[in-house]
C-alpha cells in the first residue's frame, strides 16, 4: 500500500513525467512506475498474490502445526528441536516439519478417551437444535418478513438485543434451576415450579442453545421470506389455500436456500459453542452428555503430556466443519451477511 | 406448487370436524396482528425464559449475599465491595495482571475501580480494542483480496473461512500447542526476543493475553472480512469505471469510492465483532486457564458456584458494558429507520 501511496503522490507533484534519472535506485524505480502504466499492473499484480499468499499461509499453517505434532511420536515432541533448517533460496530456514510419522496417534485418541463418545454427543445436541431453532425461527421469520402488524419493529429489536447479551448473564440463574431448584419469579418472590435435574442430560444445552443461536436464524429467515414475492402467496390463497398451508406449501419450499443457511449456520455455532457445553455437563464425562469440548478439554486436564494425541484429537474435530464450510461456503457466506447486515 | 391436492383441499377441511380442525379454522379466522403474534408465541417462550429470565433474575440475585440458601437483601453492597476491592479475597484471578503503574491504585482513569474487578476490566477491554482493530484491518485486506476475481478464489475464501468455523476448544488446543514451552517452537524463537516470556509462558498474564488476542485475531478476522466483502460487493462497478475515465488513480479510486461506501458495512462489523469480543471465555480457559487472563466472563464463571452474588454482581456489569453497546446499536438502526 505504501508503494501505491507513493506513487500516485509523484504523479501529482511531478505532473509531467521526467525522464532525468535523479536521486538513488528507489526514486527511479518509483518514477518508472509512473510512466509506465505496465510496470504499475504488475506492481499490483504481484502486491495480490503476496497479500493473497499470506492469508493462506497465516490461516492454514496452525492446521499444518496440529499434523506435524500428530505425526511426531510423543517421546520426540518434548523437548524437541523445531528448528530443523531447510534450505529456501540460497539460505536456510528454520520450519517445523513432523520428525516421524506416527499415524498410529490417531487410532490412540479413541482408546485414550472414549473420543468418539464425545464427537456423536456433539452432533446430537447440534441437530436436536438446529431441528428446534429451525422450527421456531421459521415461523418467526415468515411473520417478521411477510406481515405487516403494530409492535414489529420493537420486537425485532429486542430478539436483537437478546443475542447481544453474554451467557454468563444468564449463567447463575440457569444453572440453578438446571440442579432441580425452584424457578422464583424475579422480585415478587413468588416460587413457580421447580424444573427437573437437567444438568449432565442434552436439555440443560439444548436449551441455552436455542435462546442463543434462535435470534441469528431469525434473522437469516426474514430476510429470505421477505425476498419472495407477495404474487404467489396471494396466488396459493386466491385458490383457496390456508394461510399455514401456503407458509408450509408455497414459502417454505422457495425459501429453502435461506432454511439451508439457517440450518448450517445453526448447526456450527452448536458445534463450536464453549461455555455452557463446558458447564452444564459437569465432570465433561461422555455419559453426562459432553460434547468435543469435554473431550478436548480431558486430554488438556488429565493426559497433560500427550501432546501428540492433543494434536490429532484436535485434528478429529476440525474435519467435521471443514467438510461444512466446503460444501457449504456460499451458505455460510450469504447467512453471514444476511444475519449481520440486514438488521 | 401442489394444484392438484388445493381444490380438493378446503372442500375436505369445512367437511371435517375435530380439534386440529378446530385450531386451524381458529387461526383463519385471527387477524393480521393476532396471526402475527400467535405465530411468535413460540419465540416468546423460549426467549423469555432462557434469556429475559435469566438476566433479571441474575440483577436480584446480585443485590442478595453469597449463600445458597435464604440470603439476605444487602442492596448495593456486592457492588460496592467489588468496586473497591473489599471483595478480593473471595474472586480468583490476579489484582497484579500488568506490570508497571497500570495496577497502582487510583491511575484507573475515569473511574475508581480497586482490585482483581480492574484487572478484569482491563483485560477484556484490551483484549477487545486490540483484537477488533487487528481484524478490521486484515479483515479489510482479505476482503479487498477476496474482492478480486481470480483462479482459485474459491479455495482461497474457504482457507480464510475455516478458522472462523472451527470450535473454540480447538482454537485454544492449537495454541495452546503453539505456545506450550514442552511443544511449541514459538517460544524458541518470541522467547529471546522478550516478546513472550521463556518459561512457564502460558502461566504469564501478559504473554497469555498476547497470545489469545493474536488467537481470536486469527479465528474471527475470516468474520469481519465477509462482511466487509459484501459491502465491498454492492459497490456500482460503474464508479470505479467514471473514476478512471476522469483518471484517479488506484489509491484515490480507493479512498474515494470504495472507502466511504464501504464504511457502513464495516461500522455494523466491528460494532459486531466489539459485543462478541467482551464475551470471551472459551478461548482463554482452554489457552490458559481464566485466572492467569481473567476476563470478566472468566470472573463469573470462577465464582458462581461459591459466592452467587458476587457472581451475578460481575455478570450484571458484564451484560451492562455490552448493554451501552447495545444501544449505540439500536440508536443506529433507529436512524436507518427499522
Amino acid at each position: 500500500m505504501a508503494t501505491t501511496d507513493q506513487s500516485s503522490t509523484e504523479q501529482e507533484t511531478t505532473g509531467q513525467p521526467s525522464s532525468e534519472p535523479e536521486g538513488g535506485p528507489l526514486e527511479r524505480w518509483a518514477q518508472s512506475l509512473v510512466t509506465n502504466k505496465d510496470k504499475r499492473d504488475r506492481l499490483y499484480k504481484l502486491l495480490f498474490y503476496v497479500a493473497a499468499g499470506f492469508f493462506l499461509v497465516t490461516t492454514l499453517f496452525p492446521f499444518y502445526w496440529l499434523l506435524v505434532l500428530a505425526l511426531t511420536p510423543n517421546s520426540q515432541i518434548i523437548g524437541g528441536d523445531w528448528g530443523v533448517p531447510i534450505p529456501f533460496v540460497g539460505t536456510e530456514i528454520p520450519f517445523p516439519h513432523p520428525q516421524g510419522f506416527n499415524v498410529h496417534a490417531f487410532v490412540e485418541v479413541f482408546q485414550q478417551v472414549p473420543f468418539h463418545l464425545y464427537v456423536f454427543n456433539s452432533f446430537v445436541l447440534a441437530t436436536a437444535t438446529t431441528i428446534i431453532v429451525l422450527a421456531i425461527a421459521s415461523l418467526a421469520g415468515y411473520v417478521f418478513g411477510r406481515l405487516d402488524f403494530p409492535g414489529r419493529g420493537p420486537l425485532m429489536l429486542a430478539v436483537l438485543v437478546v443475542s447481544y447479551f453474554p451467557p454468563a448473564a444468564f449463567l447463575v440463574p440457569l444453572f440453578d434451576a438446571f440442579l432441580g431448584n425452584a424457578i422464583v419469579v424475579p422480585f415478587v418472590g413468588w416460587e413457580l415450579i421447580s424444573a427437573p435435574r437437567l444438568v449432565n442430560t442434552p436439555g440443560s444445552m439444548i436449551m441455552p442453545f436455542s435462546a442463543l443461536f434462535l435470534p441469528l436464524a431469525i434473522f437469516i429467515l426474514t430476510t429470505f421470506y421477505a425476498q419472495i414475492p407477495d404474487g404467489l402467496e396471494d396466488a396459493a390463497r386466491v385458490e383457496g389455500t390456508t394461510r399455514l398451508g401456503a407458509l408450509f406449501r408455497v414459502i417454505m419450499p422457495l425459501s429453502a436456500p435461506g432454511i439451508a443457511t439457517a440450518a448450517v449456520l445453526t448447526f456450527i455455532s452448536v458445534y463450536n459453542e464453549y461455555f455452557f457445553s463446558s458447564i452444564m455437563s459437569l465432570q465433561n464425562q461422555p455419559e453426562q452428555w459432553s460434547p468435543l469440548v469435554g473431550g478436548i478439554l480431558s486430554y488438556q486436564d488429565q493426559y497433560t503430556t500427550d501432546f501428540n494425541l492433543m494434536a490429532a484429537a484436535s485434528i478429529i474435530g476440525v474435519i467435521p466443519v471443514v467438510i461444512i464450510v466446503i460444501l457449504a461456503q456460499e451458505r455460510i457466506v450469504s447467512g453471514l451477511t444476511a444475519g449481520a447486515l440486514k438488521e | 406448487m401442489s394444484t392438484e391436492n388445493q381444490p380438493s383441499g378446503p372442500a375436505r377441511e369445512s367437511k371435517r370436524s375435530g380439534p386440529l380442525v378446530r385450531i386451524v379454522r381458529w387461526m383463519e379466522n385471527l387477524g393480521e396482528t393476532g396471526f402475527a403474534y400467535f405465530l411468535l408465541t413460540p419465540v416468546f417462550l423460549v426467549l423469555g425464559t432462557i434469556a429475559l429470565y435469566p438476566l433479571l433474575r441474575t440483577f436480584e440475585l446480585s443485590l442478595y449475599t453469597n449463600v445458597l440458601s435464604d440470603p439476605e437483601f444487602v442492596g448495593l453492597e456486592n457492588y460496592v465491595q467489588l468496586f473497591t476491592g473489599e471483595a478480593d479475597a473471595n474472586l480468583p484471578g490476579t489484582t497484579t495482571f500488568l506490570p508497571g503503574g497500570v495496577t497502582t491504585s487510583g491511575s484507573f482513569p475515569f473511574v475508581h475501580i480497586e482490585g482483581v474487578l480492574r484487572s478484569a476490566l482491563i483485560v477484556t477491554l484490551v483484549f477487545t480494542v486490540v483484537s477488533v482493530f487487528f481484524e478490521t484491518i486484515i479483515g479489510f485486506g482479505q476482503a479487498l483480496v477476496l474482492d478480486q476475481d481470480f483462479r482459485g478464489r474459491r479455495w482461497v475464501r474457504a482457507a480464510i473461512i475455516i478458522p472462523w468455523a472451527i470450535p473454540i476448544v480447538i482454537q485454544g488446543m492449537i495454541f495452546y500447542l503453539m505456545f506450550h514451552p514442552d511443544t511449541g517452537f514459538l517460544v524458541d524463537y518470541l522467547g529471546p526476543l522478550g516478546i513472550i516470556a521463556q518459561n512457564n509462558t502460558l502461566n504469564d498474564p501478559a504473554s497469555s493475553l498476547l497470545i489469545v488476542t493474536v488467537a481470536d485475531i486469527w479465528k474471527t478476522t475470516a468474520f469481519m472480512a465477509l462482511l466487509i466483502l459484501a459491502g465491498l460487493q454492492s459497490i456500482d462497478r460503474n464508479l470505479y469505471e467514471v473514476a478512471r475515465v476522469a483518471g484517479a488513480s488506484r489509491w484515490q479510486q480507493f479512498k474515494m469510492i470504495t472507502l466511504p461506501l464501504v464504511l457502513p458495512a464495516l461500522g455494523i462489523a466491528i460494532l459486531f465483532r466489539t459485543i462478541d469480543a467482551m464475551r470471551v471465555y472459551g478461548l482463554i480457559d482452554s489457552v490458559s486457564g481464566c485466572s492467569t487472563v481473567p476476563s470478566l466472563s472468566c470472573m463469573v464463571v470462577m465464582t458462581f458456584n461459591n459466592s452467587r452474588g458476587l457472581a451475578s454482581a460481575i455478570a450484571f456489569v458484564t451484560a451492562a458494558l455490552i448493554g451501552l453497546l447495545v444501544t449505540v446499536v439500536i440508536y443506529q438502526q433507529y436512524k436507518e429507520g427499522l
